[in-house]
């Protein structure tokens, strides 16, 4: 077992231990913690046993599996970020249509 | 329509943290109208207290939201509330001349839109002087229509023309939304001179500002 085989577990290991975290303080539903073990689970399962991607890797002619992985997390990375901006920006505007509604009400009670 | 005339006009002056100015802002526009409305814009300093002194009207937003949203806020009120058939922005760093108030009454005779221009002249940094350009050209770039002085915040509107062009942004950018808007619908407009004042503590839009706008502005081009 390489160095970044240790890395990859250990990373794993310190989100299953933020997953629990959320999970204790009653953040998370059955679905979206069963979702988050499996994700990390697998990812344990894939850094100790590289070969049992090997498969998918050969079929989408990447060279290595660390390949495949890299481009695996960089477009759920940017599925996040393009998700966040979309959400930031209603929030946004959310915010200001209550703020602006709260100093309307107001003015009127004030009269 | 209904007639715009100065008793149904009104004057909406927005502001966040400007009670150094406020006072005197206030003080020359009730000499030129009563109908005067004060936007507060989430303000930590006395200046929702200090527009209560000249006006019953204030408004206060809870937070800063920014310059775009407070004259929303502004429009709402003056338009439902007070049955106003124009408005009027004026910033409320004393960097406007109640006085030219009078040239939007005049001017709403013959238009819905108004711009103040100022002089782009010594008086003004040569920074903003070529950054004020260069919104215009952009403007008549990308919608066809050259308006001079768009960062100027003197403008003056119907409750149509509100209707027709209501901004989204938020901040700075208002100024520059609504001369993009305005362009691209062939919205017909008067230009009226105003004064051009700097303070030597200018603090209103900043280089990153700028930036952010450019970007909006190619953004508006495709979705205006």
């Amino acid at each position: 077992m390489s160095i970044f085989q240790l890395g990859a577990i250990l990373f794993a290991l310190l989100m299953f231990y933020v997953v629990n975290i959320h999970r204790r303080k009653l953040r998370l539903s059955k679905i979206e913690l069963g979702s988050w073990y499996s994700v990390w689970g697998l990812f344990i399962v894939v850094a100790i046993f590289p070969d049992s991607v090997k498969g998918i890797a050969q079929n989408l002619n990447f060279a290595r599996t660390f390949d495949l992985l890299v481009v695996v997390a960089l477009m759920i990375l940017t599925t996040i970020t393009i998700t966040s901006f979309f959400i930031q920006r209603e929030t946004n505007n959310k915010i200001e249509d209550l703020v602006r509604k709260i100093a309307l009400d107001k003015s009127k009670n004030s009269k | 329509m209904t007639k715009i005339t100065k008793a149904n006009t009104w004057v909406i002056i927005p502001g966040y943290n400007e009670a150094k100015y406020l006072a005197n802002v206030l003080k020359k526009t009730i000499k030129i109208t009563n109908n005067l409305i004060y936007v507060d814009d989430g303000s930590s300093d006395k200046s929702a207290q200090i527009a209560k002194h000249y006006t019953a009207d204030v408004l206060r937003h809870e937070i800063n939201l920014g310059k775009g949203a407070a004259l929303k806020t502004g429009c709402d009120y003056a338009f439902s509330k007070k049955n106003a058939a124009a408005v009027i922005f004026m910033d409320s760093d004393d960097q406007h001349e109640p006085a030219d108030i009078h040239k939007f009454y005049h001017a709403f005779k013959t238009h819905q839109m108004i711009f103040g221009e100022r002089s782009l002249n010594h008086k003004m940094p040569l920074i903003r002087i070529i950054g004020n350009r260069l919104a215009s050209v952009l403007i008549l770039t990308l919608f066809g229509e050259y308006i001079p002085d768009i960062p100027s915040g003197y403008k003056g509107l119907s409750k149509k023309i509100y209707q027709q062009i209501k901004w989204s942004s938020a901040d700075y950018a208002v100024e520059l939304e609504i001369a993009a808007i305005v362009a691209k619908n062939k919205i017909p407009y008067l230009t009226v001179p105003i004064e051009t004042i700097y303070h030597d503590l200018d603090r209103g839009m900043t280089f990153l500002d700028t930036i952010k706008m450019l970007s909006k502005i190619m953004s508006w081009r495709l979705t205006l």
